[in-house]
């Protein structure tokens, strides 16, 4: 028996340059947090040598010379792992996701059984060569052990470089080399160990058994197992993909098409590297463009999705590159783009099934094509699921996309429901008012002036002080000789002196009207 | 008729109003408003600063409160799916004072409902308690808080009718008034239009406030962040918390009339209803509780008899002249004592004191109260005023009006509680409480929680809170804009610029109300008749609603009972001395003049030594040379901000020394300053140079005094300047002799020392020294049973006592009490007292763990680790743990080291069973290395923060020779003026307020302490590894000069020790 490690150092580092190789060599450091607490996440051994240590601000840091700054993008982590899990299917079936990082978020390990598959691939020198090789392909550079059991493996990834083959019955004297810290051993069991002056896995594994377990019981034993090099967890091997997916974050909004297919061709390179590994070919290909928001407050991302179909199934990255090409020059995203997704569908035909008792609804991936149909159709940024924000300002709702579980009206029993109804104009309706006395007298939209008959006002609002796009805003509801019919309720017949309700509004920051809706 | 804003809250109302009570007053004040009402939420907190802005400013002040009550609903609040759906809240009652009697129901009904709350600020009055209180207060219906809000708003016009027709049952219907609020806001419209009819319906008078929250504008900011505060909520996420708009400021009249143009009538009867409001401050109806005396007795005549009783005891013994000024004296203050009504003043503290006594509590009057001969005679100060000629008029004058400041000190701890206790007892529950104390917001607390709302994480605000100084020393530097570039924050940023600003702005605001440490007042009757009182969170305290300060204003009087950690030590001592040396002590008979305590004060060995230890007394010791009692009183004192910074302290030391001939600035004056060798350094001394050099009386002294004071008013010191000045002209002072006498005056009228308790304090010092001198082991015993006290941590307390040849004995299981102890030992037939460290000083044990400890050892010696945690179950593992850490286990066993300990307790402490207890451990020694001598002396000062091991420098000390670096005991035989190298363990940094930004550092090897100057340059320079490193060597130019000992700093590195984990004691 013997079983493989990759882990990937620097990881989330890696899983940026994977994708940008012009990075490879570079001291890079990955950014986390929203400005102003912008943090350094993570580093590669280039940045540690410039002094750059993850934790350090933005800041502290930013008057070192030659370094590349680079943004955490959780997507990016988790396409990268899914490609070095990648990796490992090309040899073995039986793959294992390693453990994930307390509080990090991302997975740097995974471990293969080699069982019996020297008569596939040749030796085990050769496979540890062969895994480096094909992680190189999908752009990693990681550390490969083979050991006679799971955790040693992962031991000697973690604390060895490069390849390490660790003969079988030798694991206790090479994984006995390394710190304590090797072994991924809780906080609180190292303090132990260090208080009783114990540092290398060798000293520890030099205590006597029965020893170790009166003292720190079946976990201690665990560990202590470890130290000697031996394990006796068994694989838990992962199923294999459905689909596989490459998404990257652009360093700055693109516009045009042309960087924009540069950045897909990247991606489908690696796409079909992944699917190559395992001898798939593309089936479908959906590619989802986010792209800038227009409203800055607004937290969800527009997205652009678009979806080809392929009639033959294939694995040539540059015909799908001009597919693509073809259909985003007919179909083009309508504000910058800020981050790409691929996401390809093998050509096999899909076998998971649908749950046994879920209730008959659309299938969600039809209904992602139908709203995307509709959307093309309405318009962007027309189709979704509204919901309330908490806040006094303006326009204080979000489109969310539509999914089936919102549907649901959650507004509690017995709550009241508006007295009143508004219809907005969006955008609202650029105005003049004026004034005398402090009594807002005429009104001025769309060439019609209109004499103030009636109001009520002037409500205020004024918020978002703290932020960069503070607002402030003085509205009355007015009534007016109705305006043009445009700006009239929706099936109702007004003559030319029927009179009506509005709401209108002054930007207090632009100082500027506008009439913001009418009331029903 | 005039607006008069009559709902105003103030940040009183605890994070629900962004002013002082100061600011809305002048901004009142500004918009000419003839009266202005503060209503702050269930309480009077601001009050008296209130009253006292408006005095000053002449406007009246209204006084009034938002009263949390039930049976009337909850607010309305956002509905439950909306994120942020606060609790549920009572509604508000706003009241208004109307009369005397209407502030007495208002603070009882506060009281009722405060005292009965579970939780801080939860409490509500029921209608029971309103109705019984309602008389003589006018009742506003409320803005969004109120009742008629949440019942429109939550039940409709009906039930907003009927809560109001209860308000009219409650209160009457003359006293009922329908509040309109107009901040813009549509809902809140709809409420006041349907307000207007209910009030039309009930023919209930209307009246319009702004419901104001701040005095300006821009102060809504920080009623968001406040709001954020409050609810542990973001700016970001907090929505539909924060404020709507920023119409919650104070109007002026104009504009509110405006607001109501349509609604002229509730514009006008703001102004009727403050004429109505008769009632302010000013007739508080305080009285001083009286002492109970025996039929025939009145309490003059008891306390007459009191003082002459202890007037006998105090000077019968003494010289004749002496005895009879004392008498003429006492006869004068107990006329003035009786012409002023304080008979029953002085009778209580003489009652704690005598109470004190019987419980052999040891207990000490110091402050001005040291300069009555009254005070002496009842036993309540220890300094003769009349020997030492102190000023009766700076305790107590006739024409200042004031009650006289009497602080009792006792020990800190247990001891001064019963004495709280006591006064408690004596006075009920009503009658006696403790003095608040404003926790208002400072640079750290500001830090975080503004940072904390603004959205910045746990990690960069501790990152913050560590470089923001909380001290009294502010330089150029110590800015936010400073510490915002130390921890890596971009200025330019927007939300950074905001949370900068923002820090600025909410300093000094009110954060939450604290209880003062020891001021007690108490009343004739009810105190909760004057101020409402809550509970403390310490049980079975009440504390009432205003500060000292706010007290003292308002005329209460109140009595310190202060805990000092030395009157701690000092009565522990007393226990200590006569079991293990014995010999008797009596701190009132000890020898006066002692040589050898005075030799080792010259040579300011002082570590450990009250009000004489510090950094700075030890460089002024051996200057001033003391050599009788009043150079300590002198040494006391002169080390103080105020002559400090009234440079005096340089004269008085070059005079003292003879460099410098004494001189007066004026002839007239050489009676007064010639104790003090021409250079006033005393409070005293200051009164009466304005007594003599400008005619004042005693009492316009002391006034001049306060005037310099805390709280200062230009105005108030301008006119009292011209008056000095002209007072001094008429006698003849040149015009130079006068500016020095005012720079004089008021420079240290702030900072200074009343001579009365220098000489208390000095002879507390004195005791300590004597006992420091003579019984080492009992004074390091009580100084380490009473810590944290004093300049320097216990580890430094037990180095200095080793360096004086005390044997300091390690935590030992077999040995150790939980507190430090005495052990003897023999040598050459001589009884050798030693030192054991006590379990206190093991990090993370229980008191009740150590005492089981004890009680078992005592009835059975312990075997083995398995015997102790067999008969001490209490003893929990890590506790264990530590004590194997810190070698107190190792006499459990032959050859027993810290780790064999370790070792067994990992075992002991995790039982297998009661199958497996048979089966003995298969080991008999364990497999793990001894601890080598670093690893040691990090275990002690990780699991004792002491060690009684070898200094940590004594490891590197070869290794430092060889790079020249001195030892702290070489220094002195260094000369003046050589480039020295030193190095040691910081055990005191200092940025003090009058250095200008010089640091002083204090750094301790196995010889000694070695002090260092660093220049604020070179501090900014090396200003992290000097606040982060625990061993630093120091490079510079050695000052000796009249053997004070220094060196100034050019250079500063850290010493590479192993992480040991010593303690620094900062003041910044």
């Amino acid at each position: 028996m013997a079983f493989a490690c990759l882990f990937v150092s620097d990881f989330p580092v890696q899983a940026v340059v994977r994708l940008e190789p012009e990075l490879r060599g570079k001291p890079v450091a990955i950014l986390s947090g929203a400005a102003p607490l912008t943090k350094v996440f993570a580093v590669n051994q280039e940045a540690r040598v410039l002094g750059v240590e993850a934790g350090m601000t933005k800041v502290q840091v930013e008057s070192l010379k030659g370094i590349t700054w680079k943004w955490r993008s959780a997507s990016q982590e988790a396409t990268a792992h899914a490609a070095l899990l990648d990796c490992a299917w090309t040899i073995s079936p039986r793959v294992e996701d390693g453990e994930r990082r307390e509080k990090q978020g991302f997975s740097d390990t995974v471990v293969l059984d080699l069982s019996g598959c020297e008569k596939l691939f040749g030796s085990t020198d050769k496979i540890t060569h062969d895994l480096k090789r094909v992680a190189a392909e999908v752009g990693f550079a990681v550390n490969v052990a083979v050991a006679g059991n799971p955790q040693a493996a992962v031991c000697a990834a973690h604390g060895f470089a490069g390849v390490t083959v660790i003969p079988t019955g030798e694991e206790g004297f090479r994984i006995g080399k390394l710190p304590l810290e090797a072994l991924r051993v809780p906080v609180e069991f190292i303090e132990t160990l260090r208080r009783w002056g114990i540092h290398t896995c060798a000293e520890f594994s030099a205590l006597p058994e029965v020893a170790v377990v009166e003292r720190l019981g079946q976990e201690g034993l665990h560990w202590w197992r470890l130290a000697q090099g031996r394990g006796h967890h068994s694989l838990i091997a992962r199923d294999f993909p459905t689909t596989f997916e490459e998404h990257m974050d652009l360093d700055s909004p693109v516009e045009l098409l042309e960087p924009l297919l540069f950045v897909l061709n990247r991606l489908l390179e690696q796409l079909c590297s992944r699917l190559r590994m395992h001898i798939l070919s593309i089936g479908e290909i959906k590619v989802t463009l986010a792209l800038e928001p227009r409203d800055s407050r607004s937290k969800e991302p527009v997205l652009h999705i678009r979806t080809l179909r392929l009639p033959v199934p294939g694995l040539d990255s540059k015909l799908f590159l001009k597919l693509l090409q073809l259909d985003l020059e007919a179909h083009p995203p309508s504000l910058p783009v800020v981050s790409v997704r691929i996401l390809t569908i093998p050509a096999r035909a899909r076998s998971r099934q649908l749950g046994l008792f879920l209730p008959l609804s659309p299938d969600p991936e039809r209904l992602e094509v139908t709203l995307a149909k509709i959307q093309n159709t309405v318009g962007e940024n027309r189709v979704g699921a509204p919901v309330l924000l908490d806040t006094h300002g303006p326009n204080s709702f979000r489109q969310n996309r539509f999914v089936l579980a919102e549907m649901q009206d959650k507004r509690g029993k017995g709550e009241k429901r508006a007295t009143a109804a508004m219809r907005i104009y969006r955008p609202p309706l650029p105005a003049t008012v004026e004034f005398k006395e402090g009594a807002p007298t005429f009104l001025d939209c769309e060439g019609a002036r209109r004499q103030i008959l009636a109001f009520a006002g002037p409500w205020k609002r004024k918020g978002d002080w703290w932020s960069e796009t503070p607002w402030a805003r003085e509205e009355w509801d007015v009534t007016v000789r109705a305006l043009r019919p445009k700006v009239q309720a929706e099936n109702a017949y007004r003559s030319e002196n029927e009179m009506a309700l509005y709401r209108v509004y002054k930007d207090l920051r632009a100082k500027r009207w506008f009439v913001e809706g009418i009331y029903d | 008729m005039k607006y008069v804003e009559l709902h105003t809250a103030s940040a009183f109302s605890f994070l629900e109003g962004a002013s002082r009570p100061e600011d809305l007053v002048s901004r009142a004040k500004e918009l000419e408003m003839p009266a202005i009402a503060l209503v702050d939420r269930d309480g009077v907190y601001g009050a008296p600063r209130f009253h006292m802005a408006a005095k000053t400013v002449g406007i009246r002040a209204h006084v009034g409160a938002e009263i949390s009550v039930e049976g009337f609903g909850s607010r309305s609040k956002l509905p439950d799916w909306m994120p942020n759906s606060s609790s549920l809240r009572p509604v508000r009652l706003t009241l208004l004072v109307e009369s005397r009697l209407g502030y007495r129901n208002l603070c009882r009904l506060i009281t009722r409902y405060k005292l009965r709350e579970q939780e801080k600020g939860t409490g509500t009055a029921t209608l029971e308690e309103i109705a019984e209180h309602a008389e003589g207060l006018v009742c506003l219906t409320g803005g969004e808080e109120g009742v008629l809000a949440a019942s429109l708003s939550n039940h409709g016009y009906d039930e907003a009718r009927k809560n109001v027709e209860r308000l009219i049952s409650l209160f009457g219907r003359k006293n009922v008034y329908v509040e309109l609020q107009r901040h813009c806001d549509s809902e809140e419209e709809r409420r006041t239009q349907a307000a207007v009819r209910l009030a039309e319906t009930l023919s209930l008078p209307l009246l319009a406030t702004n419901g104001v929250r701040y005095a300006t504008a821009a102060e809504r900011e920080l009623l968001d962040v406040f709001t954020c505060i409050r609810n542990h909520a973001k700016l970001e996420t907090a929505g539909r918390l924060l404020e709507r708009n920023d119409e919650r400021l104070l109007r002026s009249g104009e504009e509110m009339r405006q607001l109501f143009w349509d609604l002229p009538e509730a514009i006008h009867n703001t102004g009727e209803v403050s004429s109505r409001l008769k009632y302010t401050l000013a007739e508080l109806g305080y009285e001083f509780p009286r002492y109970p005396v025996a039929e025939g007795e009145t309490m003059d005549s008891f306390l007459r008899k009191r003082t002459e009783e202890g007037f006998q005891n105090r000077y019968g013994g003494k010289q004749e002249e002496l005895f009879e000024r004392a008498r003429k004296q006492v006869q004068r203050e107990l006329a003035l004592i009786e012409k002023l009504k304080l008979a029953g003043y002085f009778l209580i503290v003489w009652d704690i004191i005598r109470f004190c006594r019987e419980q052999k509590i040891l207990v000490q009057g110091r402050g001005s109260a040291a300069n009555s001969a009254v005070c002496y005679s009842l036993g309540i100060t220890a300094v003769d005023p009349v020997g030492m000629e102190l000023l009766f008029e700076r305790f107590l004058s006739e024409e200042r009006g004031e009650w006289p400041d009497i602080d009792l000190d006792l020990p800190s701890g247990d001891q001064r509680e019963k004495a709280i206790q006591y006064v408690y007892q004596r006075y009920g529950q009503l009658g006696a409480a403790m003095t608040a104390n404003v926790i208002t917001y400072r640079d750290r607390s500001a830090a975080r929680e503004v940072g904390k709302a603004l959205g910045f994480d746990q990690e960069t605000l501790d990152q913050l809170a560590s470089v923001v100084d909380s001290g009294e020393w502010r330089g150029p530097s110590d800015n936010f804009e400073n510490h915002f570039q130390q921890v890596g924050f971009d200025l330019n940023h927007p939300r950074i610029r905001k949370y900068w600003e923002l820090c600025e702005r909410i300093q000094d605001l009110p954060r939450h109300l604290g209880q003062h440490s020891g001021g007690m007042v108490v009343c004739q009757g009810q105190l909760d008749a004057v101020v409402p009182l809550e509970p403390a969170t310490m049980p079975g305290r009440v504390v009432v609603q205003w500060d000292k300060d706010d007290c003292a204003d308002m005329g209460i009087v109140k009595v310190d009972l202060l805990g000092l950690g030395m009157m701690a030590v000092l009565e522990e001592c007393l226990e200590l001395i006569p079991r293990h040396y014995n010999t008797p002590v009596d701190l009132a008979q000890l020898p006066p003049d002692d040589l050898p305590v005075y030799k080792t004060l010259r040579k300011a060995d002082t570590v450990g030594m009250f009000q004489v230890e510090s950094r700075a007394q030890m460089a002024s010791l051996p200057r001033n040379a003391p050599k009788k009692f009043y150079d300590l009183v002198v040494q006391v004192a002169i080390i103080r901000p105020g002559p400090i910074v009234g440079k005096m302290m340089h004269p008085y030391m070059r005079r003292r020394q003879g460099k410098e001939s004494v001189r007066y600035a004026h002839p007239s004056l050489e009676p007064i300053l010639k104790r003090t060798l021409g250079v006033p350094l005393f409070q005293e001394q200051l009164l009466r140079m304005a007594m003599v050099a400008a005619n004042f009386t005693g009492g316009e002294a002391e006034d001049l005094r306060r005037a310099m004071g805390f709280k200062r008013s230009e105005e108030r010191m301008k006119k009292i300047e011209a008056k000095l000045r002209s007072g001094m002209t008429q006698n003849g002072f040149r015009s130079e002799t006068q500016d020095e006498i005012i720079t004089q005056i008021s420079s240290f009228a702030r900072y200074g020392f009343p001579e009365s308790h220098a000489a208390s304090f000095a002879l507390i010092a004195y005791a300590s020294a004597y006992l420091k001198e003579y019984y080492l082991a009992a004074f390091t015993a009580a100084l380490l049973n009473n810590q944290p006290m004093g300049f320097y941590s216990p580890a430094v307390l037990i180095q200095d006592a080793r360096l004086h040849g005390l044997r300091v004995r390690p935590i030992d299981v077999l040995q150790s009490e939980w507190n430090c102890t005495i052990e003897h030992a023999t040598k050459d037939g001589k009884d050798v007292p030693s030192l054991r460290i006590g379990f206190r000083y093991v990090r993370g044990m229980r008191q009740a763990a150590a005492e089981k400890i004890v009680s078992e050892r005592q009835k059975r010696p312990f075997e083995g680790i398995e015997d102790v945690t067999r008969r001490v179950p209490e003893v929990q593992k890590a506790e264990l743990v530590t004590l194997s850490e810190i070698g107190a286990l190792n006499p459990l066993g032959k050859e027993m080291h810290r780790r064999s300990a370790l070792w067994q307790v990992e075992r002991a402490a995790r039982p297998g069973g009661p199958l497996l207890d048979t089966i003995p451990e298969q080991l008999e020694l364990s497999p793990l290395k001894q601890m080598t001598d670093e690893e040691r002396l990090v275990a002690d000062f990780h699991g004792a923060g002491l060690s009684t091991g070898p200094h940590p420098m004594s490891y590197c000390r070869e290794a430092l020779s060889k790079q020249q670096v001195k030892r702290a005991s070489d220094l002195a035989g260094l000369p003046d003026g050589q480039y020295t190298r030193v190095a040691g363990c910081v055990i005191a940094r200092q940025r003090p307020g009058t250095a200008k930004g010089f640091v002083f550092l204090s750094l301790e090897d196995e010889t000694g302490i070695s002090n260092i100057i660093v220049n604020p340059d070179l501090y900014e320079k090396y200003r992290k590894v000097i606040n982060g490193e625990k061993f630093l060597r120091v490079e510079g130019v050695l000052q000796n000069q009249d053997n004070v000992i220094s060196i100034k700093a050019s250079r500063v590195l850290p010493v590479a020790i192993r992480s040991v984990e010593t303690e620094s004691h900062d003041f910044h």
